[in-house]
């Protein structure tokens, strides 16, 4: 009988304590989008009150908003956007669970959250990702940015591409905009006499041949960012869409994959890449060569100078140019990846408006300046007209773009090439195989 | 009896409903996605498309993903040698009684707590650079100027700078399990075997590495189970974009299920979960090889 009662206490005593730990994992539940809001917003907070204000308060209900940002509170980026959710929840009481779930965290976790219906009002993170992996998700700002008659200062080509990617309506707000284009050091270009920016592959030899000359490297580059080069040179031959095309379809017999490769080789012979460029794994280019002064050239993003800063001092000069424009190509030189993270709205969010509301905050005026200078990086809002000194030579060059390309011009398009198209694009800049043994490299690796 | 029998279903049910829910349910969810093409891992299972076996074809004719395969077989088998060999010698010589046991053992097992992240970026950009690296020096200094040359990231060498890079961090960890099993043989046996007039050689090769069959058991399984989950290494190596001489399956799935590099390129979670398949098949094939292979049950100790 003792040992029945023994027993059924020990079972009773099981089942509550598994109850219990059931008990909170549905409290988790019901509040997914909090788990690690306090702690993250209190450490990136500038003004710890407002903050803590929004930790406390529950997610996704009338009063309050919950936003799902790729970057870290330690980031410049983090750092303004939380100064501007910190002003709009002074100015407007309306609290914000501001969640920064960094680029990997919110590249893996977004689309379950939103799928298992967790509370989050609105997110941001690159154009292309936001429209497409997650357009089912979006809310159509159409109306919403006619009230706020947000076009008035936004920046219109960006808007564009926003519509574009957006299948033709307006679903995302674009912050922090960017551009792929060369970026060089200034002072070789003055040193060794080049007074223009080569807009042509020609002009672009003849300054190769100039640096090289001068006893410095022309180009160089970094394995995570070289299938752009090949992806750049066979839009411009071809175009993006045709490229894209060669590139998902193995069509690697065209006329076009040769003529790059062989321009490459051609580069290669002449000893324009730096000796290491084979063997460069990120950041190693960009900080060792370029930063340090001893190459000239990179093509990058307009990120570049704010990673490279503390490396290539005060005095460094930058200058930008837009891939230049090859023989007998369709494309030109206002042609090129440009774009820009973007905020959306999930279309199933209760506070539409005031996540609008808040974007607005973000990407004008104030903050969206403190994001530009914080960051180094492009301003959203025309009435910005000032840049950071440190990219006032991508403005002509943003200025300039008519055609937007997807991220490396088409080159990634196809996941089980890139790999087989970087290796071979390295060997083939580094000079270890010719224009051909990089054709049939492509050729023999299929799909 | 039939008293007894309820309690062993009361007792026993709150485990196995725990593991179904968390075991068992997404290794059944995870096979039946693999005969499937799935947009995003949490689509609901009416946007599945049935597509049978045709996840597991298109891996099969896959060239990258048979690179993947290739290099995951070449980091098991490879480093397996060099981590277990290691290892094992390192285990032999720490519990052989030298001084400063514990000091050895601390050194050799520090790069495990060492975030792989600062070890990569060690190996990376200091040993292995071409301009200033540590091995550059040493090789000039040593007056071996092509050695010296060599780029150790280019695409023919990067695999086995990796390959060095990943094991200099496994081998403590593996040296711990042998060391371990080495100290629970007793000393009698040595003595004995000493007085028989063995030498140290001879003790290791017929007293230690028998009654060791069971910790090589272990070590070969855990070294199978890391090798397979192989990812942040390779991640590290190769920023952005895959390599080929760094791709291993899990960088592959990956790239499946939640698109590659910065470009948006097609999804499919039921081949990442045909990978994951395949991956579990590799690893209880080796763990059955394992356990027929090494019987340690007719030693006892």
């Amino acid at each position: 009988m003792k040992k029945k009662g023994l027993a059924l206490f020990l079972a009773s005593a099981m089942a509550f304590s598994l109850t219990a730990c059931g008990g909170g994992g549905g409290q988790t539940a019901e509040t997914t989008a909090a788990p690690a809001a306090p702690a993250e917003t209190t450490t990136a907070a500038p003004a710890g009150d407002t903050s803590q204000a929004a930790a406390e308060a529950p997610a996704g209900d009338g009063g309050s908003l919950v936003y799902w940002s790729m970057w870290e509170a330690t980031e410049p980026q983090g750092q303004a956007i939380q100064a501007a959710v910190d002003k709009f929840t002074a100015d407007t009481g309306i609290s914000v669970d501001l969640q920064f779930k960094g680029r990997t965290g919110i590249r893996e976790g977004l689309q379950p959250a939103l799928d298992a219906g967790t509370n989050i009002d609105l997110f941001d993170e690159d154009i292309d990702r936001v429209n497409t992996t997650w357009g089912q998700y979006l809310m159509d700002l159409e109306e919403l940015a006619k009230a706020a008659d947000y076009e008035a200062t936004a920046n219109a080509g960006l808007m564009a591409a926003c519509r574009e990617v957006g299948g033709g309506t307006l679903k995302s707000i674009p912050y922090q905009p960017n551009v792929f284009a060369f970026f060089y050091n200034q002072a070789i270009f003055d040193e060794v006499g080049i007074t223009s920016v080569p807009a042509t592959w020609a002009e672009l030899d003849a300054a190769c041949a100039k640096i090289k000359e001068a006893g410095y490297t022309p180009i160089t580059c970094d394995d995570a960012y070289i299938t752009c080069m090949f992806g750049y040179h066979m839009s411009r031959l071809v175009g993006e869409p045709k490229t894209e095309e060669i590139v998902k379809g193995g069509q690697w017999d065209d006329p076009s994959v040769t003529a790059t490769a062989e321009a490459y080789a051609d580069f290669a012979a002449k000893g324009y890449f730096s000796e290491t460029i084979a063997s460069n794994v990120w950041p190693a280019g960009q900080n060792q060569e370029l930063a340090m002064g001893t190459a000239a050239m990179y093509l990058n993003g307009s990120w570049l100078p704010n990673e490279v800063k503390d490396m290539a001092g005060d005095d460094f000069v930058w200058g930008c140019f837009s891939y230049p424009a090859v023989d007998g190509g369709t494309d030109g030189v206002d042609a090129a990846n440009y774009g820009a993270q973007v905020l959306a709205i999930n279309k199933d969010s209760q506070n539409a408006e005031n996540a609008f509301k808040l974007i607005c905050y973000i990407t004008q005026g104030e903050f969206d300046k403190m994001l530009s200078e914080l960051s180094i990086g492009i301003p959203a809002d025309s009435n910005n007209t000032e840049w950071p000194a440190l990219i006032a030579c991508v403005k002509p060059v943003m200025d300039s773009m008519k055609t937007r390309y997807p991220w490396a011009a088409g080159a990634e398009a196809n996941a089980d090439m890139t790999p087989i198209i970087k290796e071979n694009f390295l060997k083939l800049c580094g000079g270890s195989i010719d224009a051909q043994g990089f054709v049939d490299a492509l050729k023999k690796a299929g799909n | 009896m039939k008293r007894n029998k309820g309690m062993i279903i009361l007792f026993l049910a709150p485990a196995v409903l725990i593991f179904s829910a968390i075991f068992l349910y997404p290794i059944v969810r995870t096979v039946i996605m693999s005969f499937f093409r799935i947009d995003g891992i949490t689509d609901p299972v009416s946007k599945w498309q049935f597509t049978g076996l045709s996840n597991f074809t298109k891996l099969a004719g896959t060239s990258l993903f048979r690179i993947s395969m290739w290099n995951l077989l070449r980091i098991w088998l490879i480093g397996g040698i060099i981590v277990m060999s290691l290892a094992l010698l390192f285990a032999v010589i720490i519990t052989s009684g030298i001084r400063f046991k514990s000091f050895f053992r601390a050194v050799i097992y520090l790069p495990n707590i060492v975030s792989a992240v600062a070890l990569a970026t060690m190996w990376l950009q200091y040993v292995y650079s071409p301009k200033f690296g540590l091995l550059k020096t040493v090789f000039t200094n040593l007056g071996l100027t092509s050695l010296a040359k060599v780029q150790w990231l280019d695409n023919d060498h990067k695999f086995a700078a990796l390959l060095l890079a990943y094991c200099f961090g496994m081998v403590g960890y593996h040296m711990l399990i042998f060391a371990s099993g080495i100290e629970r043989i007793s000393s009698d046996y040595f003595e004995a075997a000493t007085l028989d007039g063995a030498n140290k050689f001879n003790q290791f090769r017929y007293i230690t590495v028998p009654l060791l069959k069971g910790v090589f058991k272990t070590n070969i399984t855990m070294w199978s189970v890391t090798s397979v989950g192989f990812f942040v290494w390779s991640q590290l190596f190769s920023t952005v974009t895959a390599d080929t001489q760094t791709i291993t399956p899990m960088v592959y799935m990956y790239m499946q299920i939640f698109g590659a590099g910065n470009s948006i390129t097609e999804r499919n979670s039921g081949l990442g979960a045909a990978i994951g398949v395949l991956l579990s098949i590799c690893v209880v094939a080796i763990f059955w090889l394992c356990n027929h292979l090494l019987k340690d049950d007719d030693l006892e100790f």
